[in-house]
């Protein structure tokens, strides 16, 4: 692949490993330094982005499945949970170490907050936080149903957990009940406005669900094809770009959007699925995953995406970019898991 | 990749789930099964594919009144699925109180679930001595009955040959479609709950429910089944207003069905199958040449009003 069209150059170091797995998530660290990919098989990759010539560290996380990747509140490290119910820390170098234990439940869902110092994981209806030393800072959140996802605010004074029926707010800082946003609906994921203006989560009946927190104004995105299961926020907070459909639906949030407005269709290939989004951090471009193993860099000014890796049939599954945009990750439901090193100064 | 078969067990409160889901899981099949289980503990193999259920019954926001499904089994499955190559099938126990549609309109109306597994069956276990009792007083009970494919009437050792015959009699007026099984302690063969392929329309031509007369429903019950029968070819478009208001109306009320179905200027098998408004058809094999092409449509649910479907459906001849 050589980056002749298009904005987006490749560097020559672009590496597939196949990891034989699900990969269910990819991260890198708060440093930049790695990237860790979490499979189906209960194992963890830790890739070192600063040596290309290393080769993976695999780390068995867990017995059985990785169900959950979180970026830990310091530079270095990576929470995972699994389905034998544990919260392990792994990072570079070190061994990896459990951190709580639920019995006979999956630990799915899992967020940390360099702000707050806080952790937090779901098992069932409850979330548990936990401080930088490991130990449960407060007795656990309960939910009507299980827990769909959760999300600290950018600030970190709140925490949002999507489930049955719309999210509750909780402040991380005092006890007390939580507020709740109300809709009709299973709510799977969360995600906060890097503002923390707004709270999104995806339903379970193909669409999206929104509200503005200042005054809890609603905001209903429908017409997917399926779930969404990925959304992301383009650089400076301009669109917020969603799968679950042919093409990447990206909605406005500025000039009054989203309310009365069309949202943008990028990379779009007939017949096909966006799986998973990944809006790059500093550039209006964004990773497109497809569900025949297709990945695409599409800008948001509508110019022709550039594809970056060649459809295989399998679904994409997992993509993160680091911080700084130097780095694209991207894995597969098969276990292609590929690292395209982006290089400066374009 | 090839849809991993998903086999429902239920049964009222200690008719013997759990008997037979050990001995599924101990027979020498060769096959792994993840099994997902409403209580810890109670299973004696060894398992580490056993998942806790949370029963959690979900209303989809979708318009569909009676459209019910268990988001806890959206979520188990999903991350079951992430395993690789783990398991040949997956075994649901539901509770004794669990009604099994959302079970099985999960299976039918979530994306991700509906890729990748597929609905084999439905087993129920009835407690012979208790099941009469049940019926009476239990709702659920009713639609165990009602939804199974196969019921295995379990300590049969209990009972007289006179009170499992009024038995069976009185569950195939409820379900024509299901086999039963006489057992004691679950003592059945693997292949007759497992590997049944009774959602798979196909699997609809073998139909042969027993047809039953008007006095048969001698029991005052309100899950009945309704047979109907038309020698005459049907008129596609007649057949599908009526049978999409139908379950538009009274959706709620049908618990199963199956069809073949004759229609003019057709020579293949229409079938039909559903599960409350969620239906199923598909255009299959060419009639056997030389035998009546007879449409046959057995519909199971509560206050079905007999006449008015028998007139309905004739209704449906071709002009």
């Amino acid at each position: 692949m050589n980056g002749s069209e298009g904005g987006t150059r490749l560097h020559p170091l672009e590496r597939h490993m196949d990891a034989a797995a699900y990969v269910v998530s990819v991260k890198v660290n708060r440093a930049g330094s790695h990237a860790a990919a979490v499979l189906g098989d209960g194992a963890a990759w830790l890739i070192d982005l600063t040596d290309s010539s290393a080769a993976p560290a695999v780390v068995h996380a867990h017995d059985g499945a990785c169900l959950a990747l979180a970026r830990d509140i310091d530079g270095n490290g990576f929470l995972t949970g699994g389905d034998d119910g544990k919260l392990r820390r792994i990072a570079p170098g070190q061994a990896a170490e459990t951190l709580a234990e639920v019995k006979g439940r999956w630990i799915e869902h899992v967020d940390c907050c360099p702000r707050s110092r806080l952790r937090a994981y779901s098992a069932g209806r409850q979330v548990h936080l936990l401080d930088l030393s490991g130990h449960g800072s407060a007795p656990a959140l309960d939910h009507p149903s299980t827990v769909g996802s959760l999300a600290f605010a950018p600030n970190g004074k709140r925490l949002a957990v999507a489930h049955y029926g719309g999210a509750s707010l909780w402040w991380t800082g005092r006890p007390g009940p939580p507020s709740r946003l109300d809709w009709k609906g299973s709510h799977l994921g969360v995600l906060w406005h890097p503002d923390g203006t707004h709270l999104m989560t995806t339903l379970q009946e193909s669409g999206l669900h929104g509200w503005r927190l200042r005054d809890k104004a609603d905001m209903q995105m429908s017409g997917y094809a399926t779930k969404v299961r990925s959304m992301g926020w383009t650089n400076r907070s301009r669109y917020l770009a969603t799968g679950g459909a042919e093409s990447v639906v990206c909605w406005p949030f500025f000039g009054g959007g989203p309310w009365q407005k069309q949202p943008l269709q990028l990379a779009g290939t007939a017949g096909g699925l966006i799986t998973v989004v990944a809006p790059h951090p500093k550039e209006p471009v964004i990773a497109a995953g497809h569900d025949d193993g297709r990945l695409l860099i599409a800008p948001t000014d509508g110019t022709a995406p550039v594809a970056i890796a060649a459809p295989d049939g399998s679904p994409i599954s997992a993509l993160a970019w680091s911080d700084d945009g130097r780095h694209l990750l991207a894995g597969t439901e098969a276990g292609r898991l590929s690292w395209f090193p982006i290089p400066a100064g374009r | 990749m090839s849809a991993i078969p998903v086999t429902v067990l239920t049964g009222y409160l200690g008719a013997g789930k759990t008997t037979l889901l050990n001995r599924i899981l101990s027979e020498p099949h060769g096959k792994r099964f993840a099994v997902i289980v409403n209580e810890f503990g109670e299973i004696g193999i060894d398992n580490d594919l056993v998942v806790g259920a949370d029963q959690e019954v979900f209303e989809m926001n979708n318009g569909c009144i009676c459209c019910t499904v268990r988001g806890d089994l959206i979520r188990i499955i999903g991350g079951l699925l992430k395993r690789k190559d783990a398991f040949d099938g997956i075994l649901i126990e539901t509770t004794g109180l669990a009604d099994p549609a959302p079970v099985a309109q999960t299976f039918f109306v979530d994306p991700d679930v509906s890729k990748r597994t597929r609905m084999d069956g439905i087993v129920t276990v009835a407690d012979a001595r208790h099941l009469a009792q049940r019926l009476d007083d239990s709702h659920e009970a009713q639609e165990q009955i009602a939804f199974a494919d196969v019921i295995l009437l379990n300590k049969i050792d209990l009972v007289d040959e006179a009170g499992i015959v009024v038995l069976e009699h009185r569950i195939r007026s409820m379900n024509p479609f299901a086999r039963i099984r006489r057992t004691e302690r679950c003592s059945v063969a693997l292949d007759e709950v497992i590997g049944l392929g009774a959602f798979d329309l196909d699997r609809v031509l073998a139909m042969e429910p027993g047809f039953l007369g008007e006095d048969d429903h001698e029991h005052d019950q309100s899950v009945t089944s309704v047979s109907l029968q038309e020698d005459r070819a049907l008129d596609p478009a007649a057949f599908d207003q009526w049978f999409r208001t139908l379950i538009q109306v009274q959706g709620v009320d049908l618990l199963r069905y199956k069809g073949i179905l004759s229609f003019k200027g057709s020579d293949r098998r229409t079938v039909v199958q559903g599960v409350h408004m969620l239906a199923d058809s598909g255009n299959l094999s060419v009639w056997p040449a030389g035998l009546p092409r007879t449409s046959r449509f057995v519909l199971i649910g509560r206050n079905l009003d007999g006449g008015a479907l028998r007139a309905g459906f004739a209704a449906c001849v071709a002009p």
